[in-house]
């Protein structure tokens, strides 16, 4: 029962590989748990910020902050790519690669110089696979991201940015919709698109005046969009393991039934064939 | 009473009542009570305490701001950790 022996084999290594992918969605979703949480307790300090450069900002104001400069021409863009440090999510990290390349492909056929910045262990294998040029990059980020993170990476550009040496900056990551939807989306975050304003400004006393606190809070609105850039990703990265691995354990389940459909079938066809063995050995006697 | 709420970039460290609020403004400390005048002011870094009937609690700030506005008091800071 040669057959037979090899499709018990198999179907031992199939529920193996089933209890390997139930085992990573149980993961993902509770990780995931936390990484929403992550994801929904970034949004109060976002909303403040906006909230308040909404009221202080006044069109009048643009030209004095460098951060909110219109370059007359774009010569050199920045995109930061966050990307997740492992695979096993489907179509996650190649998503966000996508769009991080169609994003460069557009910046340069614009006739700007473009410099990549990878986040991630994924993102980063892939740029080197290519031999594109990688400006920096960084893969000790992890699960957890926090706001030393988000100064880490975009401080520097912030600073080119003032500078004049950039003209641009996006951010391409993975939008937390819901663990469903995490389309990777590419965002400008400089020069800064200053928030709209909701209904009618109060009137505040303003210490020590709105240009002195547009100063220090525009630097912290750009630090806490690449900030919900790496936990929305993250979340997201989770979101798309537990389908990924989800379809995983469901399509084992469906092989596993074919094979043992199969298996049996087998069996059934051999026995079947011993006994019309037997009885034609009982009759020839 | 104020309601006061401490927010830092990554979570909300604080939500709830307090009888005043003393916090480390750009150029020192400023005290809010009930009925302020609708105030936005920038943050240096330092101590800030909210003052609830009984106790004190303390959180280490550093930059951003904070605004008054009707009895609702809001501290947006990157950094915001509780002292105990």
């Amino acid at each position: 029962m040669a057959k037979g022996r090899e499709l018990k084999s198999r179907i031992k290594s199939v529920e193996g590989t089933r209890k390997i992918t139930r085992t990573m969605e149980m993961v993902s979703t509770s990780k995931l748990k936390r990484a929403q949480d992550r994801v929904i307790a970034a949004r109060p300090y976002a909303r403040a910020l906006a909230d308040v450069i909404a009221d202080l900002y006044s069109p009048a104001l643009a030209e004095e902050f460098p951060l909110l400069r219109q370059p007359v021409a774009m010569t050199r863009a920045a995109v930061l790519l966050i990307t997740s440090n492992r695979g096993l999510a489907g179509a996650f990290n190649a998503n966000l690669i996508r769009e991080a390349r169609q994003l460069l492909g557009r910046l340069r056929s614009d006739g700007a110089a473009a410099d990549l910045h990878v986040v991630g262990r994924k993102g980063l294998g892939y740029f080197r696979y290519i031999g594109a040029p990688v400006a920096s990059s960084r893969i000790d980020i992890g699960d957890r991201p926090r706001a030393e993170h988000a100064s880490e990476l975009v401080d520097g550009l912030m600073g080119d940015f003032v500078a004049g040496r950039l003209d641009a900056v996006y951010v391409v990551y993975a939008k937390y919709n819901s663990p469903l939807s995490t389309p990777p989306t590419a965002d400008r975050i400089l020069p800064v698109a200053p928030p709209e304003r909701k209904g009618t400004a109060r009137d505040y006393l303003l210490f020590p005046s709105a240009e002195a606190i547009l100063t220090a809070l525009l630097p912290l609105y750009v630090r806490n969009a690449v900030y919900r850039a790496l936990v929305e990703t993250a979340a997201g990265e989770q979101g798309a393991r537990r389908t990924a691995m989800k379809s995983a354990t469901d399509n084992a389940g469906e092989m596993l039934n074919v094979l043992r459909r199969t298996y049996n079938r087998a069996r059934q066809a051999q026995i079947t064939q011993e006994i019309a063995e037997i009885v034609g050995g009982a009759e020839a006697l | 009473m104020l309601t006061v709420s401490v927010i830092s970039a990554e979570a909300t460290v604080f939500e709830g009542q307090a009888n005043s609020v003393v916090a480390p403004a750009f150029d020192g400390e400023v005290g809010i009570l009930t009925g302020h005048a609708p105030m936005i002011t920038a943050l240096g870094q330092g101590t800030l305490r909210v003052e609830q009937s009984g106790d004190t609690l303390r959180f280490s700030v550093a930059g951003g701001f904070l605004q008054v506005v009707d009895n609702q008091v809001r501290v947006v800071t990157e950094r915001a950790s509780i002292n105990r």
